[in-house]
């Protein structure tokens, strides 16, 4: 269970994050949406203990997130894998350093999951799609089995067919996997088809959260409301709702 | 530029093939014959103690160069691990560290070798010694450089989440992603190295005699300069032709590398 | 900007601190008996353990390591920088003689530089390619691959021992200057050419350039007003490096024209073991150089208001 309470990041005299607070339980999914500037990608470094909070407490079933080793699945694809290594090492990266045995039983069974044929692993991050290789970077998000994944946007690289498979393609690893999914994402149509529960962060601030039904059918504030209409003006909501 | 690598090679040639090449023993004394010309004997004559120029000359290479390539590898080493440290180790030990590099930069390099060697005493350890502590500041500083504009690169991140040990994000993303850069900081070290070897040679504080190196000849032939110019003349163009062409190999190899070079 | 400097100003006086350290760290762990190469050089002959002991105790060596050190920077902030430990004189009007002997030189040296290297580098960066363009940057190369030792003793060959046109020895009269200065002045000519003739490209190849040539700014116009201000932005920050290259030059080139310059007061202090000496020209040359980085950052950040803030 993560548990956010009352954080706060400062970045250059000003506060980034103010009085945050979350929580997710094992195997549900938030999503916290936002515009571009709300603050989505701090709250992923302070949940990951890479930017340090000014003020409250972020923890996992009690104890300091880090000890758990969430990982994280990342925007660009591309930029999260070394260049000049194979995808394989870059995948196996997590065992290594947390000393786990290499289980080619679950890795093979990981790629049949995400669709990544075998010798796709071979190659350099430069020699496949962004599509693909995003799915290897939630390959590695997995591999080391870890109890919380964030998804730091991860489908707005991708085009649109891609995104769908893409996100069809975690909802059922999260079925099979059972780890907790914290989703940051502008897209609410997202969002509101995979997510338990969705948090609306605006200027650093948490403004409305709840149930995602809930939401979806009646937002609380002016600001909910005009992210929905929005969504429903670009027909991203239409299976939703 | 082909042809000026080519060039450096055979100055690294020279000087392995040395026992082969040179036609007389580097140390043989014959003072009968001392001073003489060039001639078929003696291709560019002898020095005050009738030692075959030649012959000191392609040893020289050996201490010049092989002296040059280490110092300015151990710089290498130093800088690296210096700059790495500060990118890496947090604010603090990033100004101690930086402060110290700015400190020993407080000083033309040269000037700072040439005091350390001769407060030292005069010997080939001291020189280096001297012009190692004084040749790490640059590999130090690119290496921070770098360091820093790869913290914030994904594959960074997911090494540290990952939980690699740090020892193992220099070795595997650090260091590759540095090479290119350092490779074009050393060969300019190299030269500048092979520089400060003959000049504190010349000045007495670095290969003592009679060891065959090019500064300690220059210093030997300028006593009889006005009887025997020519002496003077061929370590010095030894000296700066090797200089030349590892400055030269060195813009080409930047050149080359131009896209992968970072913070120069 | 006022905090802006006071922070390099800071910086320059934690610098200046960690060399004072530095450099009695490395005379005070320098081997052999400091004494006995004081007495040595004093007496120029073997003295008896007592003067030893006497010498020891003059000079501060028999206190340990940190009361030798509190001894020597208490008198140095306050700019005395003692007397010479085979003489006996203050080390400090010796240090000024030397200093006006080397400034001189310097500073024509510097002159003839920047004479050469400016009109050279214009010349060449008019039809990049062309001869005249090989020609500067094979100058340029070379020039920078010579020690200045070795030019020097070419340049007495030629002018002094061959031609008899030039004095080279000694410091009596203004000709002196001369052969020095040259040695000295080609080297920086050499690396300013390349600096500022690679600084004149880069600048043409900024896109403002075209567009101001569109709207009508005649070719002299840009040149004048565009591109001669973004090749002095480097041209500014290499004058630290001139001045280092000056300062590593005047070590060997004062020696081997036999000048009571700077250089050559401290190669002969080194070998005297005269540490005092060797301090004083070490902590007034770092001084020198620190103050001149000093002034070039603030100019440099004045000039490019882009850095301004950052890296301070």
């Amino acid at each position: 269970m993560l548990t956010v309470e009352n954080v706060a990041v400062r970045r250059a005299n000003t506060l980034a994050l103010e009085g945050i607070t979350l929580s997710l339980a094992q195997g549900r999914t938030l999503a916290v949406v936002g515009e571009s500037g709300a603050g989505k990608s701090t709250l992923i470094g302070a949940i990951l203990g890479l930017v340090p909070c000014a003020a409250g407490e972020i923890a996992w079933a009690g104890e300091p997130v880090r000890t758990y080793r969430p990982s994280l699945v990342m925007q660009e694809p591309r930029r999260a894998f070394n260049p000049r290594l194979s995808l394989r090492r870059s995948v196996c990266e997590p065992l290594v350093a947390q000393g786990l045995p290499r289980d080619e039983a679950r890795l093979s069974r990981l790629c049949q999951g995400l669709e990544i044929q075998p010798d796709l692993l071979d190659r350099l991050p430069s020699q496949v799609s962004i599509g693909q290789a995003q799915r290897v970077g939630i390959l590695r998000a997995l591999i080391a089995s870890p109890p919380l994944v964030l998804f730091d946007e991860p489908l707005s690289a991708l085009d649109a067919v891609t995104q769908k498979h893409t996100a069809r393609l975690i909802a059922e690893l999260q079925s099979e996997e059972g780890f907790a999914a914290l989703i940051v994402t502008h897209d609410l149509g997202y969002a509101a088809a995979y997510a338990d529960e969705i948090a609306v962060l605006k200027a650093g601030k948490i403004v409305e959260g709840g149930p995602t039904a809930a939401f979806i059918d009646r937002p609380q504030t002016e600001y909910g409301k005009s992210l929905r209409n929005a969504a429903f003006a670009l027909g991203a909501l239409e299976q939703v709702a | 530029m082909r042809n000026v690598i080519a060039l450096a090679f055979c100055f690294i040639a020279l000087a392995v093939l040395a026992p082969i090449l040179a036609p007389y023993d580097p140390a043989a004394i014959n003072i009968p014959n001392r001073l003489s010309a060039p001639s078929a004997d003696w291709v560019l004559g002898t020095d005050a103690l009738g030692r075959d120029i030649l012959s000191r000359l392609l040893y020289g290479a050996r201490w010049s160069l092989g002296l040059a390539f280490l110092i300015s590898f151990l710089g290498l080493l130093i800088g690296t691990v210096i700059g790495l440290l500060a990118a890496l180790g947090g604010k603090w030990v990033d100004w101690f560290l930086m402060r110290a590099t700015d400190t020993f930069l407080s000083f033309p390099e040269l000037v700072a070798a040439v005091v350390i060697a001769g407060v030292l005493g005069a010997s080939t350890a001291s020189m280096i010694f001297a012009l190692t502590v004084t040749s790490w500041m640059r590999y130090a500083r690119v290496a921070r450089g770098v360091g820093l504009s790869l913290q914030s690169e994904g594959y960074v991140i997911q090494a540290r989440l990952a939980g690699l040990s740090p020892l193992s994000i220099a070795r595997w993303h650090y260091i590759p992603s540095l090479l290119p850069s350092l490779t074009v900081v050393w060969t300019g070290m190299f030269a500048r190295a092979i520089l400060g070897i003959s000049t504190l040679g010349f000045l007495g504080f670095g290969v003592q005699p009679p060891m065959p190196e090019w500064g300690t000849m220059l210093l030997d032939a300028r006593i009889h300069m006005r009887s025997t110019p020519l002496q003077m003349i061929w370590p010095g163009l030894a000296v700066v032709m090797s200089v030349l062409a590892i400055n030269l190999a060195g813009d080409a190899l930047r050149d080359a590398l131009s896209e992968r070079v970072q913070d120069i | 900007m006022t905090r802006v400097v006071f922070g390099l100003f800071l910086r320059a006086c934690v610098v200046l601190t960690g060399a004072a350290m530095a450099t009695f760290a490395l005379l005070w762990h320098a081997p052999g008996d400091p004494a006995l190469a004081v007495a040595l050089a004093r007496y120029r002959t073997v003295v008896p353990d007592a003067v030893l002991d006497h010498v020891r105790a003059e000079a501060g060596f028999d206190a340990g390591y940190w009361p030798a050190f509190w001894d020597w920077l208490g008198p140095l902030l306050r700019g005395d920088f003692g007397q010479s430990a085979v003489t006996g004189r203050d080390v400090w009007p010796e240090l000024v003689t030397a200093m006006s002997y080397t400034a001189p030189v310097a500073l024509l040296a510097l002159g003839i530089g920047m004479a050469l290297s400016v009109p050279l580098a214009l010349l060449a960066t008019k039809r990049p390619g062309s001869w005249l363009d090989r020609f500067a940057v094979a100058i340029a190369s070379l020039g920078v691959a010579i020690p200045a030792f070795w030019l020097g003793l070419l340049l007495i060959l030629l002018f002094a021992v061959q031609l008899g046109w030039l004095p080279a020895m000694g410091a009596r009269t203004t000709a002196h200057m001369i052969l020095p200065a040259v040695t000295l002045g080609l080297g920086v000519a050499a690396s300013l050419t390349r600096i500022i003739r690679s600084g004149i490209l880069e600048a043409r190849g900024k896109p403002f350039l075209p567009a101001f040539l569109r709207r009508g700014v005649s070719a002299r116009g840009v040149q004048r007003h565009h591109i001669a201000p973004h090749a002095g932005v480097p041209v500014v920050t290499v004058f630290g490096l001139e001045l280092a290259f000056l300062l590593e030059g005047l070590v060997t080139v004062e020696v081997i024209f036999s000048r009571p310059g700077l250089g050559g007061f401290l190669v002969s202090a080194i070998s005297a073991r005269d540490f005092p000496k060797v301090q004083a020209v070490v902590l007034v040359t770092a001084l020198i150089f620190v103050t001149v980085n000093l002034l070039i950052d603030i100019i440099y950040r004045a000039l490019d208001p882009r850095i301004g803030e950052q890296n301070a």
